[in-house]
């Protein structure tokens, strides 16, 4: 369709059509073929590179979330062009079984003011059905047609891995999120790659005798990958999240930098010495050069104050793995390997697409790290 | 004990459950069937998916002449070949494997248990597990009360952590024994050490069966006499006795299946709300349901044996040809009953159960039949042709619900039946775990929701086993009367004809 011929109602119609079509299709073996729609997905991409791993990931995504997708590839450009296509998405099942199929929009713009594709966008969307909007790439608060719909969507998904500038644009999604205040709900896929280190984390303290040392840490080291340009925002997160959970507070003068290594500083309550007391907490974030993996590599809890205790998640040698290390002056180290799969686009997608509201946890670290990342931008 | 939660700060906001804490399973019958096929693949799952704690550790107790290492490579083979997970990961197996010991020693033998508490307090001391422990008795039932006494001599059952025992089925083979055994266990451990285990109740559709109700506020109004004609509950299975024949003999189908299973599937869609989800308010209300059902007598039930005929197109045996079992055996491989629950909600309303083996196809399911609309206006159909809506609950093989209702044909002035579905593994694209993972997990972090407890065990078998003393004294039955390959006797049939009813065809 060229641009004059894009038509909301010829859109629709074809939709119509292609179930139709599925529903007597020969190879559909009799079988019935099921339109189950959970949820609007609005895509915005900038260019065809990152459009054919958003198409890539689609299967997985309808698999679990069947959705009617709206796909924008909004590249720039003098000249407007505009094109849109239609397309079902079957996932596929064991012959006999149900198929489950999503819908997909792509509408192809160059050049295209935002307004004219909101317009475009907003009569497509089904009903009554949550309205997500995946905004990939580098700096997705400034893009006009980001700007244009988060305020009509439940949730606003971006990716701190893929940021250009790391430092500063995560003290931006930071201060995003707080004005938002749920409206939409937000969620980053930087963030959500965390979750087995969390949980990792977490099971240490899961151990009753292991709880106590949880409220002594002191020094606290994480490891990430340095990459091209090293990306501190995993890591920052972390911190940010333990220190949420921990009611650490930043000191004012919070953070260092010493060649690669950043250093943070934060106050935490002080155990057994009166409600007032503090001690101070020191965070090292170290770029490690290493082939193959991205994120985090090491980190490692120190307690040093009263009984001595270090608990170390690392990744081993073979990718896929971590060992997990306790380790209590007095006591046998107690190690252990799991599981910490790289997980794949579709997979992160897929777990932020089952919160329904404003995930807190991630608020709050995000609030404590946006504001580490603040400092940490200042000339 | 059961453990008060910690408080962990980070847990908040983490996606899955927060793990137990370091404790050592000690498996007695560990060169069994049940820790093969089920027990140790379950905890390597768990392990694999992060479930378990560092420490974590195995202890398999049985009395063959083995090693260590030759029993963690017997595991091994039995993970590969039973894993849904697929064949072991090397990496993450040979951490597993490093928690795994064998302790060689018969049942009855006292030095055993004397040697078996040393070993507890030195994995203690090494892996950091505090005194934390199951125990799991996958053994024949016979061997029940001499490990517990055994566990009890040797001041095993308390600890300077938690203690807990996970007892198999079958739980007693009448009420008598089941008092008997509840009396042994608890001479020695408290009813909240104890976990009596119900594997249909792992079962994530069993579970969602509470969520379904209670999570959504369209259904409990029209879960009642006056919206609901009756139900069905079916467990049908395709196998036969397989190598278990000896023991089935003993047992039957109602011993076997109905007095757990079934009775469970019932409680769960018969109880009234619990207060909150904990294991006590669920289990009070699941016993309650037990209490009201009106006694049953020989004449609310029918029994059955398959005779020869086929499976999957092979020709199969007779049940009283199978290995161990008695030419002349009375046993009953089927059983279909009529219930009613006298209490507001259901009076009236009248329950069909059925189970059996070497039927046509393996599946579970929980039928809600609604009543059928009163009157009917559109002339062209008789009332009579409309199929009344039904609501299914499919626990196995293909997991979901769905709903029929009559619906207008296009173009046409008939009126035809169509069914909604809800697929739950479609709906979620994820494979459920097994229930064993669930089980052994609840049991490790202390919660006793889905374990079955001391009175309600002794209410189902009070309601059971007058039926088993009358057939007992009653005449010889005509057995087989099915054939193999058959949905059970034409006498089942029969008995639901009798109420204007039919069993579903599944
Ligand atoms: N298998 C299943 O799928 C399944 C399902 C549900 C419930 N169950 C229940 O689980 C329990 C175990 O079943 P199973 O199939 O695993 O039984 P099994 O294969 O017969 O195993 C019994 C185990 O007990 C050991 N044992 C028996 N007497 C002993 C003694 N005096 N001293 C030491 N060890 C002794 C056996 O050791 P040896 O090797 O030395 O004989 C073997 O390890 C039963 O209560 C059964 O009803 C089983």
């Amino acid at each position: 369709m060229s641009e004059a011929a894009i038509d909301i109602n010829a859109i629709e119609r074809e939709l119509r059509q292609m179930w139709q079509e599925q529903a007597t299709h020969p190879e559909a073996g009799g079988q019935a073929v099921i339109r189950a729609l959970t949820l609007n997905l609005i895509v915005r991409v900038p260019d065809d590179a990152w459009a054919e791993q958003v198409l890539a990931v689609a299967p997985a995504l309808t698999a679990q979330h069947p959705n009617r997708t709206v796909l924008v590839i909004d590249r720039p450009g003098s000249a407007t062009e505009l094109q849109a296509n239609v397309q079902a998405l079957c996932t596929l099942t064991n012959a006999g079984r149900t198929q489950v199929c999503g819908e997909q929009v792509t509408i192809s713009a160059r050049g295209a003011p935002a307004g004219q594709l909101a317009s475009l966008i907003l009569p497509l969307l089904v009903p009554d059905l949550p309205v997500v909007l995946w905004a990939p790439g580098p700096q997705p608060f400034a893009q006009p047609l980001v700007q244009r719909l988060y305020r009509l969507c439940d949730r606003l998904i971006v990716d701190s891995t893929t940021f250009a500038d790391p430092v500063r644009e995560l003290a931006e999604l930071a201060a995003f999120e707080q004005t938002a205040n749920g409206a939409p709900a937000v969620s980053d896929l930087g963030w959500a790659r965390l979750t087995p280190w969390r949980e990792l984390t977490a099971q240490f303290f899961d151990t009753r005798p292991f709880l106590p040392h949880l409220h002594r840490i002191d020094e606290i080291v994480i490891e990430y990958v340095a990459g091209t340009h090293p990306n501190p925002v995993a890591a920052l997160l972390f911190v940010g999240w333990l220190a949420s959970c921990l009611k650490w507070t930043p000191l004012a003068d919070a953070v260092g930098i010493e060649g690669e290594t950043i250093q943070l500083y934060l106050r935490r309550p002080a155990v057994g010495v009166g409600p007032a007391a503090i001690r101070l907490v020191k965070v090292e974030l170290r770029p490690v050069a290493l082939a193959g993996v991205e994120g985090l590599v090491r980190l490692a809890l120190r307690a040093v104050d009263n009984q001595q205790a270090e608990f170390v998640v690392e990744l081993t040698g073979d990718s896929g793995y971590a060992c997990t290390r306790a380790t209590i002056a007095g006591a046998n180290p107690i190690e252990r390997t799991a599981t910490i799969d790289h997980p794949a686009l579709a997979d992160l997608l897929n777990s932020e697409l089952r919160l329904l509201s404003r995930d807190r946890t991630f608020a709050a670290a995000l609030h404590l790290a946006g504001g580490l990342a603040q400092r940490l931008a200042l000339p | 004990m059961a453990t008060p939660v910690l408080d962990n700060p980070l847990r908040a906001g983490l996606r899955i459950g927060r793990t137990p804490e370091p404790c050592t399973m000690v498996i007695f019958g560990a060169s069994g069937d049940l820790t093969s096929r089920k027990l140790v693949p379950a905890l390597y799952n768990l392990a694999r998916e992060r479930r378990l704690p560092g420490g974590f550790s195995v202890v398999g107790f049985a009395r063959r002449d083995w090693t260590d290492d030759y029993f963690r490579d017997l595991l091994r083979e039995a993970v590969n070949a039973n894993s849904r997970s697929g064949p072991v990961d090397p990496e993450l197996w040979a951490s597993f494997a490093q928690g795994i010991q064998y302790h060689r020693g018969s049942f009855d033998e006292a030095d055993a248990y004397t040697s078996l508490a040393e070993r507890l307090a030195a994995i203690d001391a090494e892996r950091g597990t505090g005194g934390n422990r199951v125990f799991y008795l996958a053994t024949p039932p016979e061997a029940y009360p001499t490990i517990i006494a055994q566990l009890g001599a040797h001041g095993l059952a308390h600890s300077n952590g938690w203690t807990r025992i996970i007892i198999e089925k079958p739980f007693g083979h009448d009420l008598a024994s089941a008092q008997a055994l509840n009396a042994e266990v608890l001479s020695v451990f408290r009813e909240d050490q104890v976990y009596r285990i119900d594997h249909y109740l792992g079962k994530e559709t069993v579970q969602n069966i509470l969520i379904f109700r209670f999570a959504n506020g369209i259904f409990e109004p029209i879960w009642n006499r006056s919206q609901i004609d009756h139900i069905q509950i079916t467990v049908a299975e395709t196998i036969g006795v397989e190598d278990r024949g000896g023991y089935y003999d003993t047992s039957g189908a109602l011993r076997d299946m109905i007095q757990n299973h079934l009775m469970q599937l019932l409680c769960l869609v018969a109880m009234e709300p619990p207060a909150l989800y904990d294991a006590d308010a669920v289990r009070d209300e699941k016993v309650k349901v037990l209490r009201a059902v009106r006694p049953l007598s020989v004449s609310d039930t029918v029994r059955g044996q398959y005779g020869p005929g086929s499976a999957s197109g092979r020709p199969v045996r007779g049940y009283r040809e199978e290995k161990g079992v008695s030419p002349t055996s009375q046993t009953e491989t089927y059983v279909a009953l009529k219930l009613f629950i006298d209490n507001w909600r259901w009076a009236g309303v009248p329950f069909y159960l059925r189970s059996g083996k070497r039927l046509p196809r393996r599946v579970s399911e929980i039928a809600i039949q609604f009543k059928a609309a009163p009157t009917m206006i559109f002339a062209d159909t008789p009332l009579n042709d409309l199929d009344p809506n039904v609501l299914a609950i499919k626990i196995q093989p293909d997991e979901g619900i769905s709903l029929k209702f009559s619906s207008k044909t296009p173009g046409q002035p008939q009126i035809r039946p169509v069914t909604m579905d809800f697929r739950y593994g479609a709906s979620f694209g994820v494979t459920s775990p097994e229930a064993y993972e669930r089980l052994l997990l609840d049991c490790m972090l202390g919660d006793g929701t889905l374990f079955t407890r001391r009175d309600e065990v002794e209410a189902s078998w009070a309601l059971l086993t007058p039926i088993l003393q009358a057939w007992a004294e009653g005449p010889p039955q005509p057995f087989p009367n099915y054939e193999a390959g058959s949905w059970g006797p034409a006498a089942a049939d029969e008995f639901i004809a009798r109420d204007g009813r039919s069993w579903r065809r599944l």
